[in-house]
């Protein structure tokens, strides 16, 4: 069993390898989309702190503590790119029948897919993400211990999960709408971009579908209200269990997407 | 034919149905198609039952759109079928897929499996990683398949830089990479030029002669007469033929023509009651002709005789019938079905 984990796990970084490879050869692609990310995120956090110039507090919140919660966004944005980019191609290897091949190989589809990419922009993310996740630490209000590191990690990690299993299900809708692009991917990634702000400044209709429906709620603020100690902090630490969960729903949704496929051509 | 071996893919009652939108043309159908949606079912594969045997290499043929590449999708796991079962060498290839996988290997000439961005070597390195093969079985295959696929050559270069020849011979590397019992092939010659696909068909005749068993579909008939030993024939989703190739040719494409060009004009009255069971036609000029003519009814000699004794042959030519023609014949609906494979085995 373990063995069988091993050998998935080492193919895994094999695919992964090979792409990394097959892009190493478009070496202007690989600083420029580096470039974008930073400046994309940058200008997310220059928002931010021209914000927090202007109000001490965000629904209670204060500066270091909701730049942490845009940072776990960041990271988790940034590892998806880097290591599961290929996630995001199913739309169009659905519409092309490009699937077909994966589905001939003895390794998991899912897996096969999202090794099929590499996005550089997710080292910018993760780089820029991590160093604004070190400094919030040190200046945010928090009370540290072994344990609490420990528990951050375990959150921190969850967070990233749940990030990845909601990009997994969202994009496995291409399997019923075979259009090229995934609309229905991008659409939640653009709602799983409220998670970098307190939950508490949306409606509470809002509120409910970000913790429930689609849980990006639990890629940033749950965890982070944990660690602060703020009013969610109970639902903070149930993050492990909605990122279990996430997987779970997300292999499902895509092994029902599967079932769909139909290839292309006669 | 295939009582002989062991049956290792079996399709049962084997039907797929893909749904399409009924769309009027234009944005209006479109807006129109999405408040009330229609939907027209289409059986692209429809009941078709199948054994093959251990070893056997068989051509897939029929029109396009009669459901060939549905088939192999169906048999390879790639789709679910509607209804009607799959077995090959006893599994279901879709429900237990990752076992499937490691028996068969897979060609679609018009894709290619190869990474776009790597080189030859490194795609085949990949799957060598994917499948577990050994090193040293690597590169004893390498090998083997480089006499007739040229592979040496290929190896390093990057798969986006192949031409369409050499792209195949390296997919066909990748597609029998992990020593597959069972291969299905998609039309492997498309496109290529006849050198191309003079290789091609040694390469296949090879792992046929080496016990693979093989299904390939393929427009042109040369690959088939090449390569299998028996031909089934699919028109639009059913199973229209099923036999022995050469059994097919010898009922159904009987027809040799002979041209020959002779050194004076030649009465044909005379000809045609010399072979009154033959087709004796004037050809380009009056200096050449065409018998068309039944090969159990006469023999070439016969009807060679027969016109050197009006004239003096200056040169022949001989084309034996095709398999080509027979499968004309059958789409045509000239041609009685055989009894399928099973019936009469």
């Amino acid at each position: 069993m373990t063995g069988e984990w091993m050998r998935t796990a080492r193919l895994y970084v094999r695919l992964l390898g090979a792409q990394l490879r097959a892009a190493a050869q478009y070496k202007a692609d690989f600083l420029v989309m580096i470039f974008a990310a930073v400046l994309s995120q940058g200008v997310g956090l220059i928002f931010l702190a021209a914000l927090f110039a202007r109000v001490p507090h965000l629904d209670g919140w204060s500066f270091w503590l909701v730049a942490l919660m845009y940072a776990m966004v960041t990271v988790a944005e940034g590892i998806g790119s880097l290591l599961f980019e290929g996630t995001w191609r199913l739309a169009a290897m659905v519409n092309s029948g490009e699937l077909d091949y994966l589905l001939v190989r003895p390794y998991p589809v899912a897996l096969q897919l999202m090794s099929s990419a590499v996005g550089f922009n997710g080292l910018g993310n993760l780089v820029l993400g991590t160093a604004m996740i070190v400094v919030a630490l040190c200046y945010a209000p928090l009370q540290w211990s072994p344990l609490q590191g420990l528990i951050l990690v375990l959150l921190a990690g969850s967070a990233v999960v749940v990030k990845l299993a909601m990009n997994l299900a969202t994009n496995a809708a291409s399997f019923w709408l075979q259009g090229r692009n995934p609309v229905v991917a991008y659409a939640m990634h653009q709602v799983g971009e409220l998670a970098r702000y307190p939950l508490g400044i949306y409606p509470v209709g809002l509120r409910v579908v970000l913790t429930t429906v689609v849980p990006f709620a639990f890629t940033s603020y749950y965890p982070v209200s944990y660690l602060a100690d703020g009013v969610d902090a109970t639902i903070g630490l149930l993050t492990p269990a909605v990122a279990v969960a996430c997987v779970f729903i997300a292999i499902w949704v895509f092994r029902r997407g599967l079932r769909r496929y139909e290839s292309a051509g006669s | 034919m295939s009582s002989a071996s062991e049956p290792v893919i079996r399709a049962a009652g084997l039907t797929k149905v893909f749904r399409s939108p009924d769309k009027a043309p234009g944005l209006s159908g479109s807006l129109r198609h999405l408040v009330r949606p229609r939907h027209t079912n289409r059986a692209a594969v429809n009941s078709v039952d199948l054994t093959i045997g251990r070893g056997e290499a068989v051509a897939y043929v029929g029109a396009n759109g009669a459901g060939k590449s549905t088939t192999v999708k169906l048999l390879a796991g790639i789709l679910i079928p509607s209804s009607g079962t799959v077995r090959v060498a006893g599994v279901d290839p879709h429900r237990d897929r990752l076992v499937n996988a490691r028996q068969i290997g897979v060609l679609f000439g018009q894709r290619s499996q190869l990474w776009w961005d790597l080189t030859v070597r490194d795609s085949l390195e990949v799957l060598r990683d994917l499948y577990g093969v050994s090193r040293t079985q690597f590169t004893e295959r390498l090998d083997e398949f480089d006499e007739v696929l040229g592979l040496g050559k290929l190896l390093p270069v990057v798969a986006r830089r192949l031409s369409l020849g050499q792209r195949m011979r390296a997919d066909l590397a990748a597609t029998f990479l992990h020593g597959p019992a069972i291969v299905y092939l998609d039309e492997p010659t498309i496109g290529l030029d006849i050198a191309a696909k003079d290789s091609v068909r040694m390469f296949l005749r090879q792992r046929v002669a080496a016990g693979t068993t093989i299904l390939m579909t393929s427009h042109d008939l040369r690959d088939i007469e090449d390569v299998c030993r028996r031909l089934i024939i699919i028109d639009d989703g059913r199973i229209i033929f099923d036999g022995d190739l050469g059994r097919a040719k010898d009922a159904y494409a009987r027809q040799r023509q002979l041209s020959v060009q002779v050194d004076a004009p030649v009465d044909l009255a005379a000809l045609r009651a010399g072979l009154p069971e033959a087709q004796v036609e004037q050809g380009a000029s009056t200096r050449e002709l065409v018998v068309v003519f039944d090969r159990f009814a006469h023999r070439a000699t016969e009807v060679l005789d027969a016109l050197t004794r009006q004239v003096d042959v200056v040169d022949f030519r001989l084309q034996e019938p095709q398999i080509e023609d027979v499968v004309r014949r059958v789409y045509r609906g000239e041609l009685l079905v055989l009894p399928p494979q099973g019936v009469d085995a």
